[in-house]
């Protein structure tokens, strides 16, 4: 009981502190968002960040390297969906089950003329934000991860535990459904 | 949906009009090496309707870049840097046994319940559980954070060692602040001579941004008492800093570069016979060397840009 839980390396609870200064707190903006995204609200994404980072307190022993972003952001993806099927079971999707949503049929592309390119540009961010936030779950997280994270295909991959064309055509579906809200019919939020 | 009826293209890239549309994805979020970023500009060129995707494409990212993050407030920082405060003995070790726990099996709601609505009503509950000398050490221990771990982390480690650290924080701090470069040119010329105004070293700066590094700008970096020229570059999402630390007679020459890390960044290290030169960045490790030995190539090619101040 007594023993050391991070499996053979003991570091010190300052070595510890220190890690965990360096690793987690330069991502808690990028981990809100996540959470903010991935919950709905910023009320709950502090909770699920705050949950996040004990568990990357007590994992911080096993950060071998790579991009830290990446690292906390897996566990505040997991924490956010354990705290929603806690929390709000019923808004949760399986997230294995995917057969329905790639039947949906891409977004038409009829005018090759650019007049959309100009709506979407100008879309105000209370429009941008609904429309993200309309987004079935796997097609938003990936595109936040993406463009609001920031990380790459094979880092949302490895997180996803998805094939990276996966990743490719969720976030490209993902965006589709923007452009075509944002720039088709244009309506003041 | 008949399949189009194109002839095979030479160019590798895939026939299918939605495969080429991921493809256009790509292009835009940097994933593309150099050859097929070509191909896909080509067939852009010759395509409007893959125009048109690409130019909603940016049009898109400019807004989802547009839309506000949920600002870190003192209060949620204070939140969490008391996670990783030094706690007595008792309480860590039962913490961690709870933390363990809830890792091994995440499916187990009573416990996490609990867990939670501890967290839940924060300041009445932190006065309630922690005694005054606890709180007074998460405030200490958050201004220590705020102020950057430097000192300590210097004094805790060796030479090399702790220069990295300096290195990781002065990278990380700037990743933090609103701008990571005080002077903002993609222009050498512009680059140079501020850092040998402000502090009378610079070194070369060249713009490699056909090779996928564009140069940001540059920025004085206070390293152990020293100021000393920082680079800014940056390639797909990440930044790349590049401190270059004016050489000292005693220091020893590292021809070869030297793959570290610090503080969850990778670095490289090197020295040449101005400069010892530490590149450090949250990209993955392929490209920092690919940088590396870019920037080294370009010094190598035009050394009259890289004289000391």
């Amino acid at each position: 009981m007594a023993g050391a839980p991070d499996g053979g390396t003991v570091l010190s609870e300052k070595m510890l502190a220190a890690r965990f200064a360096e690793v987690v707190l330069p991502h808690l903006g990028d981990a809100l968002s996540l959470a903010r995204w991935l919950t709905g609200n910023q009320v709950d994404a502090e909770d699920v960040v705050q949950e996040a980072c004990l568990k990357a307190h007590a994992g911080i022993a096993g950060f071998v390297g790579g991009n830290p972003r990446a690292w906390l952001l897996t566990i505040v993806r997991n924490a956010s969906y354990t705290w929603m099927a806690r929390n709000r079971p019923r808004s949760v999707i399986a997230v294995g089950d995917l057969a329905d949503l790639d039947d949906v049929s891409p977004p038409p592309d009829n005018d090759a003329d650019s007049p959309e390119a100009v709506l979407i540009a100008k879309a105000n961010s209370a429009a941008v934000e609904a429309a993200i936030a309309r987004l079935p779950q796997a097609f938003r997280e990936t595109v936040v991860l993406r463009d609001i994270n920031g990380l790459s295909y094979r880092e949302i991959a490895t997180m996803l535990g998805v094939p990276q064309g996966t990743v490719m055509s969720r976030l490209a579906r993902a965006r589709g459904l923007l452009m075509t809200e944002l720039g088709g019919r244009h309506e003041p939020a | 949906m008949s399949p189009h009826e194109n002839r095979p293209r030479e160019d590798g890239l895939p026939q299918d009009p939605q495969d080429m549309k991921l493809m256009i994805h790509a292009l835009v979020d940097g994933e593309l090496d150099a050859a097929a970023a070509l191909a896909v500009e080509r067939r852009m060129a010759a395509d409007p309707e893959l125009a048109a995707e690409h130019a909603r494409l940016v049009a898109l990212r400019g807004a989802l870049a547009n839309v506000p993050r949920p600002a870190v407030s003192d209060d949620f920082l204070a939140r969490i840097a008391v996670i990783a405060e030094v706690k007595d003995p008792e309480v860590a070790e039962a913490t961690q046994a709870e933390d363990v726990r809830v890792e091994a099996q995440p499916s187990v709601p009573q416990q996490q319940q609990g867990q939670v609505i501890a967290m839940r009503p924060r300041a009445s509950r932190w006065f309630n559980s922690f005694d005054w000398r606890q709180m007074a050490a998460s405030i200490a221990l958050t201004a220590f954070l705020a102020s950057g771990a430097t000192q300590w982390l210097t004094t805790a480690d060796n030479g090399a060692d702790s220069f990295a650290v300096a290195v990781a924080n002065g990278h990380r701090r700037s990743l933090l602040a609103a701008t990571p470069v005080d002077i903002v040119s993609s222009d050498r010329h512009t680059v140079k001579p501020w850092l040998d105004g402000r502090i009378g070293v610079s070194p070369a700066a060249p713009d490699m941004a056909k090779d996928g590094y564009a140069l940001l700008g540059g920025r004085v970096e206070v390293i152990g008492d020293r100021p000393m020229p920082a680079l800014v570059y940056r390639h797909h999402e990440h930044l790349i800093t590049l401190v270059a630390a004016p050489r000292q007679n005693e220091a020893k020459s590292v021809p070869v570069a030297d793959d570290l890390s610090a503080g969850g960044f990778l670095l490289v290290h090197w020295t040449d016979d101005a400069f010892s030169y530490w590149a450090i960045s949250d990209a993955e490790r392929p490209a920092l060397d690919d940088f590396v030995a870019r920037f080294r190539a370009a010094i190598i090619a035009n050394p009259a840009a890289g004289s000391p101040g």
